[in-house]
């Protein structure tokens, strides 16, 4: 099966057209097309998507909230931005704002097909294998502490999912719209896989806490669980070959014309959000909100809604803002639209910071390039 | 001049627009039809205490409960968007971005005198 590429814009007319043109490239990927942002996240919950071509002005969801959701649920797939509206500043904006690529409306099919096998052969740049026994590899990766993104097909059930590695660090993990331990537990849980490298990783910060071994060990006892499950439902065949064969099996067992014939397996999968496998979860410490200290449940609330790529350096009460607050305050009056919730303010010396009026300021201190539109949605 | 704010204007859920000079003069506002006795007030509010605490700032938001003002300062002084929760906010900061340079066209009415005498005298 092909890889999937997603088109969205929300005329129907260049939708039409651009999968026609595109009909000429059948044999390098699928077409798939979603009239509107919401329409495009409903197929990615389902659908394994290698590549994302999307409108900057749609009504509703516009390009840029589809872009900053893509980048939050789904960072692991490129997106390309296409405008008419294109103005001297407006390419910049866009690949500030993370997009992989612009494209400038009207463009040709070669064009867009040239873009889009760029961007699949460098996701699988690093190879690909299959048959393999995704613990080993994984343990490899962490001993020679590579930086890569392994995408992962459970071939007996046609899902897929994503593991980030940062230095041989699990860093994150991705199934459907699922991250995090869940998302790595579920992978990990997978029998019969095929895996491709890709030689670079997004995240810079570990969203996925605790060490790789551990991880496995709690993985591999969901593992034998669902073996032992399966077992008595007497369809648990293979599943432990695969779990304990070395490395060095790998490449003998991966059948050079079985290779040849197959396709890029990642973008076989359908990744309809499985039904939860893993039964053993470690238990999570529950912290009550209420027993925190307003900067406690500022920390916390970001941290439940964003992860661990919040870009924050410091959370503190600061009065040194008050004076500001009052003017915003009064301008807010003015206009009578309520109540000043959050303030976000980017500085000469791209200091950045988000204000918290209450009973005490509070300030927090971001990165340039934190997520703070993100930030002030949570808290505002 | 009216045709460099008619994109951000013409952005949904944007209220209005004003833009400020550093020393708090309020330079120019637009308002959307439901929103201009709100804008009048707004217009006739001392701006110079605000300018003065956003003296060092290159961009700014802030979240009211009904309403988010972008700002956005530039040497002609501060570009005030006013949006409503429905608005894409990252279409009316590339628009912005966009405007920004255009806003040097603007200058305050006692430059543009001077600007004219000087022409005249010399």
């Amino acid at each position: 099966m092909r890889p999937n590429v997603l088109i969205v814009d929300d005329d129907q007319a260049f939708l039409r057209l651009i999968q026609k043109d595109l009909e000429g490239f059948s044999e390098s990927f699928n077409v798939l097309t979603a009239d509107a942002g919401n329409a495009a996240l409903e197929l990615l919950k389902k659908t394994y998507v290698s590549f994302i071509v999307s409108d900057l002005r749609m009504p509703g969801m516009d390009g840029f909230e589809f872009l900053s959701i893509i980048l939050k649920n789904f960072s692991d797939i490129p997106v390309y931005m296409m405008t008419s509206y294109d103005k001297p500043k407006t390419k910049e904006v866009v690949i500030k704002s993370g997009a992989a690529g612009y494209l400038k409306k009207p463009f040709t099919a070669i064009e867009l097909f040239g873009e889009i096998t760029k961007t699949l052969n460098k996701k699988a740049e690093g190879g690909s294998l299959h048959n393999v026994t995704l613990e080993t590899f994984l343990q490899l990766i962490e001993m020679e502490q590579q930086t890569s993104t392994l995408r992962v097909v459970d071939k007996q059930e046609e899902r897929g999912g994503v593991l980030f590695f940062r230095n041989g660090e699990l860093m994150n993990a991705r199934v459907g719209d699922m991250q995090g331990k869940d998302a790595a537990y579920e992978i990990l849980s997978w029998s019969n896989v095929s895996l491709s490298i890709e030689q670079d990783c997004v995240f810079q910060e570990k969203i996925i806490q605790g060490d790789l071994q551990a991880i496995l060990l709690d993985a591999m006892r969901v593992k034998d669980e669902l073996a032992e499950k399966n077992e008595m439902g007497d369809d648990a065949e293979n599943s432990e070959i695969l779990l304990d064969a070395p490395l060095s099996e790998i490449s003998e067992t991966e059948d050079a014309s079985a290779e040849a014939k197959a396709e890029p397996l990642v973008d076989r999968i359908s990744t309809q959000r499985p039904e939860t496998t893993a039964k053993v979860r470690p238990i999570k410490e529950e912290v009550e909100l209420s027993k925190l200290s307003p900067i406690d449940t500022i920390r916390m609330k970001i941290k439940n809604s964003i992860g661990g790529r919040d870009g924050i350096l410091d959370i503190y009460h600061d009065p040194n803002w008050d004076a500001l607050i009052d003017q915003v305050s009064n301008i807010g009056n003015a206009f009578n639209c309520g109540r000043l919730n959050v303030l976000y303010v980017n500085r000469d010396q791209d200091d950045q910071f988000i204000i918290i009026p209450g009973e005490e300021t509070t300030a927090i201190s971001i990165l340039a390039d934190a997520p703070w539109d993100r930030i002030i949605d949570v808290l505002g | 001049m009216k045709d460099i704010f008619k994109d951000v204007m013409g952005i949904t859920g944007v209220h209005g627009l004003m833009v400020v000079t550093n020393e708090g003069r309020v330079l120019l506002s637009r308002f959307s039809p439901d929103f201009r006795s709100e804008g009048k007030k707004l217009s006739q509010i001392n701006w110079e205490p605000f300018t003065i605490e956003m003296n060092s700032i290159k961009d700014a938001e802030l979240v009211y409960d009904s309403a988010r003002f972008y700002i956005k300062k530039s040497e002609t002084g501060f570009l005030i968007v006013i949006i409503g929760d429905n608005a894409p906010i990252s279409m009316v900061r590339l628009n912005c971005e966009i405007l920004l340079p255009q806003l040097s066209k603007i200058q305050p009415a006692s430059k543009r005198l001077g600007n004219l005498l000087r022409k005249k005298i010399f």
